[in-house]
């Protein structure tokens, strides 16, 4: 076989091996969570303008209720998310020390961005800046783990 | 016979004062009717004028899914189904441009489905 031959046998062996998810070892995950939390995350110093509230409470976890639960669990806790664990990374629990670390600012612009690499979407103009801002309010406020069910999509 | 003409006639001035008076506070009381139709992803017209302190109904009509209204500004937020109309009623007590966004998480474009609305002196 030419060596040419050899040589895409192994790239395309190594690309069909890296298509498949697995779980990022501790080490990889370490280094991610760093680089995101110090660099490559902005808009730490941003300030919440919106004032907590019983209304921005429940604004937040009405906002959250329509578009993150599919992926994030109606607590932010992956209850009844199946696939929450087979995703590289896989999806934190929103409670985690790992996504509370994040400044109030940087979870708005991982909210308005998406991360990467992971599978959160970027959710700038599919929600509006002040449903964005209360859903950050909610997260600093979860519920308990597993207290509003799962969502509906997944028992149905 | 010259007072006795005048006591009428200053009796139905007075009576087509009175009339006069609660028909013309009854038509400024009347609300203006403002109608917006809401779709995916934007609200036609995208701009509306309103007056301070005169009063508004405004008409929101869905011609797909459920779409909503919220004008913080006025506290006011109305909800129409999916191909219905629902309607809100209220007096802007404060001049102004104002956006308005729509309140029901409606696909990929909801969070930029903005209206836009003016109110004049």
């Amino acid at each position: 076989m030419p060596r040419a031959h050899h040589v895409g046998f192994i790239g395309l062996s190594l690309l069909l091996c890296g298509c498949r998810v697995s779980e990022p070892s501790p080490l990889e995950r370490k280094v991610v969570v760093a680089a995101e939390h110090d660099f490559t995350v902005g808009n730490r110093s941003q300030k919440n303008p919106l004032p907590l509230t019983k209304q921005t409470l429940a604004a937040g976890k009405e906002a959250f209720g329509h578009y993150c639960v599919v992926c994030h669990g109606l607590d932010g806790q992956l209850t009844g998310i199946p696939f929450a664990d087979r995703m590289s990374p896989p999806i934190p629990s929103l409670a985690s020390k790992q996504v509370q670390d994040y400044s109030d600012g940087q979870l708005k612009w991982v909210i308005d961005n998406g991360l990467a690499p992971s599978g959160m979407p970027a959710s700038k103009g599919t929600l509006s800046d002040e449903e964005i801002w209360s859903i950050v309010h909610f997260l600093r406020h979860l519920p308990a783990a597993g207290s509003l069910g799962e969502p509906d999509v997944y028992s149905h | 016979m010259k007072l006795k003409l005048t006591f009428p006639i200053l009796m139905a001035a007075l009576i087509a004062t009175i009339a006069c008076g609660r028909l013309m506070s009854h038509a400024q009381a009347t609300p203006r009717r403002v109608e917006v139709v809401a779709k995916r992803f934007e609200f036609t017209p995208s701009e509306i004028t309103l007056k301070k302190g005169e009063p508004v109904i405004l008409v929101l009509t869905s011609k797909d899914v459920q779409h909503g209204l919220k004008l913080d500004a006025f506290n006011q937020v109305v909800i129409a189904k999916k191909g219905e109309s629902s309607q809100v009623e209220f007096t802007p007590g404060e001049a102004g441009t104002f956006v308005a966004q729509c309140a029901s998480f409606c696909g990929a474009g909801h969070g930029s489905m903005k209206l836009t609305v003016h109110v004049t002196e």
